[in-house]
């Protein structure tokens, strides 16, 4: 099990961190805040069938299964921690709305577990209310009983460490970018393509097949949420805006874009059908991943999507 | 210039209102959609994703029919959740299918600031009086408070008329009626003495009837056809129906804070879209003993799933039954009205035990 | 001459009847396939019945229907209850068990839970996504594996370690099947895994956010399978009765409404020789060309449904 702990002084606090949803974006930040406070913190395990099983189990069934594993880590953290981090994010202001799932995932994780008397640690990011990332972190410091100094110092630290691992991936990506293979453009969110259970099975089948998985959510920020305008207008969701943002910056770099979901997921259920009716002139094939689908039929799906693009390119024998 | 004839997706009983918008704000001519059926729903599922929620594939399929009919204007408004990016898909998947109209999406107006209204509204008429949209809205908006008020008096009394249809063939005239409508004075009167006709419909309520009341998502809860006519269902069965959500209650009379507090033990923050007033009203029903709650939605709407957690632990607290409907295109008939019968001999039977 | 009472339960699969005395003690009972042809079905009900009976003895006196074809059958037989599946099981069950707080239901295509206090019902659940998980589900999984229906139960008995099924969807569930067979997974631990999934799926759907409370009672077909119940019981930790009558539940519920109801009508069995038809035609009055259903009578119309709006003919009356 890949379980991160870590050790402190003689404050036995524990927080519990499911790894799931925001975790793979803030996890730098989060880690190393608490790293920098003293905090002991422990990280649930990759996601596994028995964690899918419980998250099936507590969740109601038409949610969407990135939000069904979650509430899995929530359940498997209980009793291991004294504090299970749930945070809540309102929007990003100009940067754009999230999934009211990220809204309301504090609410449903304390009203799903209201009778296993678990106790959440929280912070919620609402620039309407003057709640900006910094002064949220201030809070939950505060909570900790640690000196508003002391947090700022820490979540400066952890911003800048988030920084670096960003600009690592980035310029890993672009090392991978170079390579003269067949690549493709992964359309998801990081807490999907990232989870051992939904996405890395498909980045490494899609390694098996020789070809170069490209994360559409490794990319600046920055660039791509200005660069999603030329795709689309209005798209309000910051997190689909940075990926479809993704497809104008690597497009002329790769040979094909998969847009993978987690069934049934809001946002994506119009996105994929703007980019699919707006981006042209590559292979797309839009991939919809739910709780019962079967490895083998996926595996079809792209193994024969990797070879229409090698016909296309006319290189059909390329070898791994 | 060829003639403007716009058009918005048809909700409820509200289209009177927008067409006294339209007609004597903009001075276009506007195309009344054809109410919803099995239809619109064909053509909206043909032409949408798969698995958007079917409130798109209404508006999509209520779109090309009012195409139909003959506009060339269709206006989309914008929205907290799925709805805010309704908009942009429905013109491109329009144009995608040969029609050339001009889309008006607000959406792209969404910063609520009243230049961004009137920069969304220019776009509907560029030589637009910017005097007779200011002379008529208030009126548009007594409009929609009117219709909202006689329907909860109906949604009170209709499981009770003497003869079956009276409030139905009053209801029609009523909102006939209100097109014709251009000053406040008229609607005073006109909804004075409709108010009046209402009343005088002659109603049997026994003394303890059954009151059931209905939450849930904005779009599925207001249009009938969606929700397999739910409201008239309950009525057929003698059951008082209570209802919070609509138009003017959303837009103009929506006590947020209080809401916010009344439901501070159940949830810390707003879940997003209507949940807010979902939370509350449920809570409120059980709080006030009603006979039992229901809660619709279409298939996949997450606001309105995020809530059942918490109506699960209303409904434990406070031993209220709720029921649970979630339409999609395909929900049977059949299904539909053996869960509704069941929900309804059970209410009886709860009320019977506790006499 | 005595009275009587008689109760059909027209599902989609089978039909069944029975006929109760005036202390509710069953004088005849009968349960036949509907063959998709739910007035036939009845007519062949009724003559087992009505052979079961001494006529110069039992009177019926009134009738009470309820299944899927309840309406048509109500129309048909002059019915003095119409009643919908889950009261008609809720009543039976109470009838025979009064101190039941639980029924657990599992038919052909339809399942469902039903909570009960103090003798009344007071929450109820049916199943919402599809028919897997129900009887249906299993019998297409026993085809499959080439095992007869009736042995399924027994066969998962003899498993030790059941193996983890994808089951919530026939489609991907068949394919896991052919999986699993191939990894060696020996039979009886599939057939166990499927007994064992039908009860996952149930409870994660049905059953979510309802509490279980012991006495349970579990009906419908798939209550046959020694199977499902041991997974039920192993489940919830608690046992689990099933009567042998259980399939007769909704009759006897029915019939217990009829004679409730007080309201007596002329029955007579020679009805098997009247020509009974129904019609569907689609009403072009507006674009929902609503389906009427007409049942008539020796030619002559008796009742219509099926209409949405005022177009339509007879209106429905929940009124008594």
């Amino acid at each position: 099990m890949n379980v991160v702990i870590r050790k402190a002084g003689l404050y036995t606090m524990k927080i519990g961190i499911p790894r799931a949803l925001l975790y793979y974006k803030y996890k730098h930040l989060w880690e190393f805040f608490f790293d920098e406070l003293d905090i002991e913190y422990i990280v649930s395990p990759e996601t596994n069938n028995e964690i899918v099983r419980k998250g099936t189990t507590y969740a109601i069934d038409e949610s969407c299964l990135s939000s069904k594993i979650y509430l899995g880590h929530v359940e498997w953290l209980i009793n291991k921690c004294d504090y299970i981090l749930v945070p809540r994010i309102s929007d990003y202001g100009s940067g754009g709305t999230v999934c009211t799932k990220f809204q309301a995932i504090y609410d449903v994780v304390s009203n799903t577990f209201r009778d296993r008397n678990i106790k959440l640690l929280y912070y919620n990011i609402d620039p309407k209310a003057a709640d900006f990332e910094m002064i949220a972190f201030l809070k939950m410091g505060k909570f900790l009983g640690k000196s508003k100094s002391r947090s700022l110092y820490a979540y400066l630290i952890a911003k800048q460490m988030q920084k670096c691992a960003q600009l690592k991936e980035i310029d890993e990506q672009k090392q991978r970018l170079s390579e003269n293979k067949t690549k493709i453009l992964l359309i998801a969110h990081r807490y999907n393509i990232c989870d051992k259970y939904i996405g890395e099975p498909i980045i490494t089948f899609l390694r098996e097949l020789g070809t170069v998985p490209i994360l559409g959510d490794i990319a600046s920020k920055r660039e791509a949420l200005a660069k999603s305008i030329e795709i689309s207008e209005t798209l309000p969701w910051t997190f689909n805006k940075e990926l479809v943002g993704s497809i104008p910056l690597y497009k002329d770099k790769v040979d094909g874009i998969i847009l993978m979901s987690a069934f049934p997921c809001g946002p994506d259920s119009l996105v994929n059908d703007i980019v699919i009716r707006r981006v042209k002139d590559i292979p797309i094939l839009s991939l919809m991943l739910d709780e019962h689908e079967g490895s083998a039929g996926i595996q079809t799906r792209l193994e024969s999507f990797v070879d229409i693009i090698r016909l296309k390119k006319g290189d059909f024998n390329e070898k791994t | 210039m060829k003639k403007l004839k716009a058009s918005f997706p048809h909700l409820g009983s509200y289209h009177a209102p927008l067409e006294v918008f339209f007609t004597a704000g903009f001075g276009v001519d506007y195309i009344v959609p054809p109410p919803i059926t099995k239809r619109t729903l064909e053509i909206g599922s043909r032409y949408s994703p798969d698995y958007v929620c079917a409130p798109f594939k209404y508006h999509l399929g209520n779109f090309i029919e009012t195409i139909e009919a003959g506009a060339n204007t269709l206006v989309q408004s914008s929205g907290v959740c799925r709805l805010g990016y309704y908009g942009e898909l429905h013109e491109q998947i329009l144009q995608d299918l040969g029609y050339k109209v001009h889309f008006v999406n607000l959406a792209k107006y969404k910063a609520p600031k009243p230049i961004n209204f009137y920069n969304g509204f220019k776009e509907i008429k560029p030589d637009m009086s910017l005097t007779k949209i200011a002379q008529i809205f208030p009126v548009v908006l007594k409009m929609f408070e009117h219709i909202d008020e006689v329907e909860d008096f109906i949604r009170q009394n209709v499981g009770f008329e003497s003869t079956i249809g009276s409030f139905d063939k009053v209801h029609a005239d009523f909102l006939s009626d209100l097109r014709m409508i251009r000053k406040k004075k008229e609607l005073n009167n006109t909804y004075r003495n409709y108010m009046k006709r209402f009343k005088e419909i002659s109603v049997k309520k026994p003394n303890n009837p059954l009151r059931v009341g209905i939450i849930g998502e904005y779009y599925t809860i207001m249009e009938p056809f969606s929700n397999h006519y739910i409201e008239k269902e309950l009525a057929q069965m003698g059951i008082i129906v209570d209802r919070w959500l609509n138009v003017s209650n959303t837009l103009l009379h929506y006590p947020k804070k209080e809401m916010k507090k009344h439901i501070e033990d159940y949830v810390k923050y707003p879940m997003g879209a209507t949940s807010i007033p979902t939370i509350d009203r449920a809570l409120d029903y059980a709080k006030k003993g009603y006979d039992g709650i229901i809660h619709v939605k279409s298939f996949g709407c997450t606001p309105e799933i995020d809530t059942i957690p918490v109506l699960q632990n209303i409904s434990n607290d406070y031993k209220i039954p709720i029921l649970y409907f979630s339409f999609d295109t395909q929900t049977s008939e059949t299904g539909f009205t053996t869960r509704l019968e069941a929900f309804y001999d059970m209410i009886v039977m709860r009320k019977e035990a506790k006499k | 001459m005595s009275k009587a009472y008689l109760g059909i339960d027209v599902g989609s699969i089978s039909t069944k009847g029975v006929v109760l005395d005036e202390n509710n003690h069953i004088k005849a009972s009968t349960y036949l396939w509907t063959e998709g042809d739910p007035l036939y079905a009845v007519k062949r009900l009724l003559s087992a019945l009505k052979a079961q009976l001494d006529s110069s003895q039992d009177k019926i006196v009134a009738v009470g229907t309820t299944g899927s074809a309840r309406k048509l059958i109500g129309a048909m037989t002059g019915a003095a209850v119409i009643k919908n599946e889950i009261t008609a099981h809720a009543i039976g069950a109470m009838s025979v068990h009064p101190d039941v707080r639980t029924i657990i239901e599992i038919g052909g295509q339809d399942s469902k839970i039903i909570l009960i206090e103090n003798g009344i019902v007071i929450d109820y659940a049916m199943n919402t996504l599809c028919a897997a998980g129900t009887g249906a589900f299993l019998s297409s999984q026993a085809q499959r594996l080439h095992i007869n229906i009736e042995d399924f139960g027994e066969i998962a008995l003899h498993s030790t370690k059941p193996t983890p099924i994808a089951a919530r969807c026939t489609v991907f569930a068949e394919s896991d099947l052919v999986h699993k067979a191939q990894i060696g997974h020996k039979k009886e631990d599939i057939v166990a895994g499927l007994c064992k999934a039908v009860v996952t799926n149930y409870l994660n759907n049905v059953g979510k956010g309802k509490k279980i409370i012991s006495p349970v009672i579990f009906q419908g077909g798939v209550s046959k399978n020694v199977g499902v119940i041991k997974a039920f019981e192993e489940i919830l930790g608690m046992p689990v009765t099933v009567d042998t009558n259980s399939h007769l539940t909704g009759a006897l519920g029915v019939a217990i409404l009829a004679k409730k109801s007080k309201v007596e009508n002329d029955f007579c069995f020679d009805m098997t020789d009247i020509e009974f038809k129904t019609m569907g035609y689609e009403c072009k009055k507006c674009s929902n060309n609503c389906e009427i259903i007409c049942i008539y009578r020796e030619n002559e119309i008796i009742d219509a449904w099926g209409n949405k709006c005022e177009n339509g003919a007879i209106r429905k009356s929940y009124k008594n």
